[in-house]
């Protein structure tokens, strides 16, 4: 990203800023969440056939891409609405009790939490791009023995998506206090 | 520079125990998508943002330290997630620019 000969194999590229949009179906309640990049996010309701779908959650974030700078390989995370760190979880979730067993070893965990579909279903990451997330965020690590651990979404964690559960910036905009209670 | 060379400089409060890491450089930022596409490891962040997500987007890209300017203090749980992720918390009354320029004086580039 900065020029030069890169010392890194890999990197995150084509960076593009945005927003996740998460909507609401006006009548069947059913939740939907996608990424736009337009400079404004939509706010205005639309019917879809006989569904009408109106804005429920918006949050500033940014979608990318990883370069293979030995292969030249570009592969997009379009799918990839944001990383979940266990200790953001509940103490009593398997998800929690994981990353504090893993945090013995200095080992992070988190999990890559997926768009949904139009249909409400959660799009899929396939464990090849999971393997590169977890190349591009150990290979620049500092710390001596430090290591992240990206799991792809066992836990059923997209279905809890909420404020403060997924690291993107919901309702990290303001400074009021109350408006930064919202961590799972 | 390490990072206790930074905290006397600067005077900074010290929330958490402050770790034996290099400072590599600076990045200013409250948005921590901003931070997980845009800070480098090692860098030291400069925010006034305490919530839980911060220290994780810090976390996954090996930030050595946090300033939290403007007097701001997080909540315990998020001061015992910096001790476990070894990332070290400061506290200062100064605004971010105040921080910033303070830095650079103190030879951070």
């Amino acid at each position: 990203m900065n020029g030069g000969p890169p010392s890194l194999r890999y990197e995150l590229a084509n960076i593009q800023p945005g927003y996740v949009i998460i909507e609401r179906e006006m009548y069947s309640k059913a939740a939907r969440s996608y990424f736009s990049p337009e400079p404004v996010p939509p706010k205005e309701p639309y019917r879809e056939g006989g569904q009408v779908w109106a804005l429920w959650e918006t949050a500033q974030s940014f979608r990318f891409a990883v370069r293979d700078n030995v292969t030249g390989a570009v592969v997009k995370f379009d799918e990839l609405l944001g990383l979940l760190y266990y200790a953001c979880c509940k103490p009593d979730s398997d998800l929690y009790r994981i990353g504090e067993l893993a945090l013995e070893n200095k080992i992070f965990v988190y999990v890559a939490i997926t768009y949904e579909a139009p249909d409400g279903s959660r799009l899929n990451i396939s464990l090849d791009k999971v393997a590169l997330l977890n190349r591009v965020f150990n290979e620049r690590l500092h710390t001596r023995n430090k290591r992240i651990l990206i799991l792809p979404d066992y836990f059923g964690l997209y279905k809890e998506l909420s404020h403060g559960q997924v690291m993107l910036d919901f309702g990290l905009t303001s400074m009021d206090e109350a408006s930064q209670e919202g961590s799972a | 520079m390490k990072l206790q060379e930074i905290a006397d400089k600067l005077e900074l409060e010290k929330l958490t125990p402050v770790f034996d890491k290099d400072v590599t450089g600076v990045y200013i930022s409250d948005m921590v998508s901003d931070v997980i596409a845009n800070a480098k490891p090692g860098n030291l962040l400069v925010t006034v943002q305490v919530h839980a997500n911060a220290l994780a987007a810090a976390n996954l890209v090996d930030i050595c330290g946090i300033i939290l300017a403007q007097g701001k203090k997080p909540t315990d749980d998020v001061l015992t997630m910096a001790a476990k992720a070894e990332i070290a918390l400061f506290s200062t009354a100064l605004t971010r620019w105040q921080v910033a320029t303070k830095l650079y004086e103190a030879g951070l580039r």
